[in-house]
């Protein structure tokens, strides 16, 4: 096979799906042939849409049980092996790739009767992404951690633009205000449950869903988690609410932000870094993590920079300071002679007399360094714009954005001065961002699974039920498993993760009263582009409850 | 040589039978089409009809965060160790000495010093890799790859597994316990893998669901296609074997998550462990098991959570050793510990440690032929950034784990030869 030899015209989906047929051909069959057996379902799909044979030939008006072959791709033509052809209905299917082989491992092995599944590798879903339809479908799954009934309405009637520029520009809506998190104190804890309760209720509700989707991006990007913070404080409800105000803010503004956000100082160790005695912790995950990523800096740097960014306090609130003279009456012992006071400010407090006083060598330049200074001269390094825009890519758009997508949005972001608004809006209009590969390349994050399947049966009371279910699908809100933040797509899919997700949809459907008719929701929600598999079961089941189980415990609904 | 006992070499036949598969995610490859699609269009996973057959078990535990070496292994006699750690050379003075040498072990691990004092725990100092990298998720990288240069994408279990295991079908050959993730260890899309998080809440709830779910998750298009259907595919084939293995399972020693650490409720190491035990006693195919524990990421305040996680550890090896052990299997298993990197010699002002490099492995089990390896980096020749400068290089150790224990092929997993530690005994 000419695998080596790819047009010249450069990627394509089809060529991969051309090959992939011509490698997997059985399941390719299977797949029209469930297809084409889907009875009343079929009716409801869009076969154009959802035909791999027709997308795989350009799209081009044909004939079911015919193919041809693009006579100016050499990938095609050097192929030694013969294209398939649709057999009719009735054929047998082709033996699998891989003939499976079992044998014991110890005598004392078990068969469990269990048939493994038929992989189809290399074959990937038809991508719709031609209508405008799904364009907007498309859209809101990235960006609104799910879709209800009445945000699909109104974007589709928008059209694909006018979202944007909707998405991107409404001012944010914040959530309600959590007095038992700002008001919290070593006396007077603010609950784990509340937290993620009240953040949860509002990715259901908001009214402006992308700056939810934004707060849970950067939540795994300047992450921060209650272990280590504590839940003594405002701290993590402060942060959270700083992301959601800045999610589309100047990226100078933000890594400044970070570096003195309460919750930050505490959680990567700033607050005890002095100039005398760094603590690097802060300094390497800002450059690594934050900014510029690993190999782009040398050791030196982070010793510089830790230095740099020392003589952070953290602030104290008016229910803080008054809880700790409390405490302090309660063992009777004398209030301080210089007693605390609240500080004015939600962000950190510098206090020069712990700070480095003396020049630096950081990142090639030598001079007094500040914090502001610091973030400045990662400000000016190319593998920042490049770090951040690449990351957000992945994170919305494909895990693998071209180089050259990543060059012009990176180069547009710095020449802007950062401006992460300019930035998103970049990327959704992109024609990168629509192109077929990028359909259902991404698998949604537990919290997205779980919202979404929320929104997609109407219902705004499974917050309980979403919160008694994160762990097990793998994602905690406010406990990121490291500094990383979280990983994504394959990272989430494991044998625990995916019956977790299942057993979440049976409990959610059992507490949801009323369910919506599953008349046109594999349309509504999956633009009907169906695997042969959940075609033919939800085919063949008639219960309503149990429909919304197929539908919504699907791949296709892993997806986004 | 040791390496040949017991293998049978996979034929290359197979190899180039999957290969074809394996053509559509390359072209895409080539074509430029993306990166991922390549790993997932892979077949997942290629049976083995002549796998490696022998009763071995690993164990590795990790030790996410970098677990500072000093506070764990510490040199009784070099009076430089005060001086660079004034307050946390406080452990030195409660240390349990070795016999005949000049080291002691934390105060908290007394299980493991008597295993020590048995014979059963090989001790191996200064482990670590040339021009260390200070990144935890780096690092991390580098360990679980078996790959300095990183450039393998696999985990050298995960390729263990594949090269060595008839996987398919046996989905609990490779199993992470007490995660819903994936550790990247164990990462190769060509193994079949579990991830088992705890044993009562592995199974489908809802009538239909199991049948469901194996009805849908077959033939799924799709760059992650292939990973869905498997991992279905493999829960499904898990529940049912852990419904044997707790039927077949009494504990015979005692675990205990109730430790009062701050990341203990997140890595009930215990439990963890509890369940690696009913799955090598209970025979249903366990070869390779992964268990984490995190929280040793000590930058603050070092020396009490530093010796609580080293009780916990302790407490958990020692129960796990003594339940296996008590079904007369404590000569098949092999547990051992690894973490990304240990940490930095001088203590920080906060009373804890930055990151670090070279650290001690313990590898524990009857198997063992206890005692020390490895030469303790030397305290007066640090590094440019003030870390211990490695003298025993981590792939020496996967080697003997995978040579002489597991009795498969070291080459196909390390690609290279690297010096022998001889901490197995020979068959």
């Amino acid at each position: 096979m000419g695998k080596n030899a790819p047009s010249a015209a450069g990627p394509t989906r089809r060529t991969v799906l051309v090959t992939a047929l011509t490698a997997a051909a059985g399941v390719a069959t299977a797949r029209l042939l469930g297809l084409r057996d889907l009875g009343r379902v079929a009716s409801a799909l869009n076969v154009a849409a959802t035909d791999p044979m027709t997308d795989a030939m350009g799209g081009d008006e044909m004939d079911m049980g015919t193919t041809t072959m693009d006579p100016t791709d050499p990938m095609e033509m050097s192929s030694p092996e013969p294209m398939p052809e649709a057999p009719p209905a009735a054929a047998p299917r082709a033996a699998p790739a891989v003939a499976p082989t079992r044998a014991p491992i110890t005598r004392q092995e078990l068969v469990t009767g269990i048939m493994p599944p038929d992989l189809a590798t290399g074959l990937d879903w038809v991508a719709p992404l031609d209508r405008e339809s799904a364009k907007v479908g498309h859209l809101l799954r990235r960006t609104t951690i799910g879709v209800s009934a009445a945000e699909l309405d109104r974007a589709m009637t928008e059209g694909y633009q006018k979202t944007v520029a909707r998405l991107v520009d409404t001012p944010v809506a914040e959530p309600p205000a959590l007095p038992s998190a700002e008001n919290a104190t070593n006396a007077a804890y603010v609950k784990l449950g509340d937290l993620q309760t009240w953040w949860v209720d509002w990715m259901v509700k908001s009214p402006t869903p992308f700056a939810e989707a934004l707060t849970l991006f950067w939540h795994g990007h300047f992450t921060s988690d209650y272990r280590k913070v504590g839940l003594g404080s405002p701290f993590m409800y402060w942060q959270n609410l700083t992301w959601r105000r800045m999610s589309l803010g100047k990226l100078g503004d933000m890594l400044f932000q970070a570096t003195t956000d309460p919750a930050m100082l505490r959680y990567l160790d700033l607050l005890t870094s002095t100039g005398k005695s760094p603590n690097e912790n802060f300094a390497r995950e800002f450059l690594e993590l934050f900014t510029m990523g690993v190999g782009n800096y040398i050791e030196d740097d982070v010793k510089a920079a830790a230095k740099a960014l020392a003589g952070w306090r953290q602030p104290q609130t008016q229910a803080m300071v008054d809880a700790r003279l409390a405490a302090l009456a309660k063992q009777n012992k004398p209030l301080p002679s210089n007693p605390p006071k609240a500080d004015p400010v939600k962000t950190g407090v510098f206090d020069p007399t712990r700070a480095y006083t003396g020049t630096l060598t950081m990142l090639g330049r030598t001079g007094p360094f500040d914090t502001k200074g610091v973030i400045q001269r990662v400000l000016e390094q190319d593998a920042t714009a490049t770090f951040i825009t690449r990351k957000l890519l992945t994170y919305f758009a494909t895990p693998a954005p071209s180089p050259s997508w990543v060059a012009r949005l990176s180069g547009s972001y710095r020449r802007s001065g950062y401006d992460t608004r300019a930035l998103v809006r970049d990327m959704l209009l992109s024609p990168e961002f629509t192109a077929p590969e990028t359909y259902r390349a991404l698998v949604k994050s537990p919290t997205e699974y779980m919202v979404s399947a929320a929104k997609a049966v109407g219902s705004q009371t499974l917050t309980r039920t979403i919160l008694a279910n994160a762990n097990g699908l793998g994602q905690t809100l406010f406990d990121p498993p490291s500094v990383g933040g979280w990983g994504d797509n394959e990272y989430w899919i494991s044998s625990n993760t995916m019956l977790q997700r299942a057993n979440y949809i049976t409990t959610a459907l059992g507490q949801t009263k009323t369910l919506p008719p599953t008349t046109g929701a594999d349309q509504r929600l999956l633009e009907g582009v169906l695997g042969p598999r959940t075609a033919a079961e939800l085919a063949a089941t008639k219960d309503e409850r149990k429909r919304w189980y197929v539908l919504l415990a699907s791949p296709e609904f892993n997806l986004k | 040589m040791a390496f040949e006992t017991g293998i049978n070499k996979i034929s290359r036949r197979e190899f180039m039978k999957n290969g074809l598969v394996f053509a559509a995610g390359a072209a895409g490859l080539a074509a430029g089409y993306a990166a991922v699609p390549d790993v997932f269009a892979r077949a997942v996973y290629s049976a083995k009809k002549d796998g490696v057959m022998n009763d071995k078990v690993l164990v590795m535990i990790q030790l996410a965060g970098g677990a500072d070496g000093l506070q764990t292994v510490m040199p009784l006699q070099d009076p430089r160790i005060r001086a660079l750690r004034p307050r946390l050379s406080a452990a030195v003075d409660q240390a349990l000495p070795l016999a005949n040498t000049t080291l002691g072990l934390n105060r908290n691990l007394r299980g493991i010093k008597g295993l020590y004092d048995q014979g059963k725990v090989a001790i191996v100092n200064g482990v670590g890799y040339p021009k260390p990298s200070l990144s935890h998720f780096d690092s991390i990288r580098v360990w679980e790859t078996a790959d300095p240069t990183r450039k393998q994408m696999d985990g050298w279990l995960g390729k263990t597994i594949a090269k060595n295991y008839d996987s398919q079908g046996h989905p609990l050959v490779g199993c992470a316990c007490g995660t819903s993730e994936t550790p990247g260890a164990l990462r190769d899309l060509q193994a079949t893998l579990s991830v088992v998080n705890g044993e009562n809440s592995f199974k489908f709830n809802g009538q239909d669901a199991d049948r469901v779910m194996g009805a849908v998750y077959n033939g799924t298009p799709g760059i992650y296609g292939a990973l869905f259907d498997t991992s279905v595919f493999t829960a499904r084939d898990t529940v049912a074997r852990l419904r044997t293995a707790h039927e077949r399972y009494v504990p015979k020693a005692k675990y205990n998550d109730n430790v009062g650490l701050v990341y203990s409720s997140k890595n009930q190491l215990g439990a963890a462990l509890q369940l690696a035990a009913e799955l090598v006693i209970s025979g249903v195919g366990a070869k390779i098991l992964h268990v984490t524990l995190g929280g040793w990421d000590t930058h603050d305040q070092q020396l009490n959570r530093h010796d609580q996680l080293m009780a916990y550890v302790d407490q958990a090896v020692t129960a796990f050793h003594e339940d296996i052990a008590a079904y007369g299997m404590a000569d098949r298993v092999l547990v051992a510990t690894w973490s990304e990197f240990g940490r930095r010699p001088q203590e920080s002002a906060s009373a804890g440690t930055d990151h670090g490099t070279a650290s001690s492995m313990f590898i524990v089990g009857d198997g063992v032929r206890g005692g020390v390896y490895g030469q303790m980096p030397s305290l007066a020749a640090l590094d440019r950034g003030g870390n211990l400068q490695h003298t025993v290089d981590f792939r020496s150790v996967y080697q003997e784990i995978l040579a002489s224990h597991l009795l498969v092929d070291p080459r196909e997993v390390l690609d290279q030869t690297f010096e022998r530690l001889p901490f197995v005994k020979s068959a």
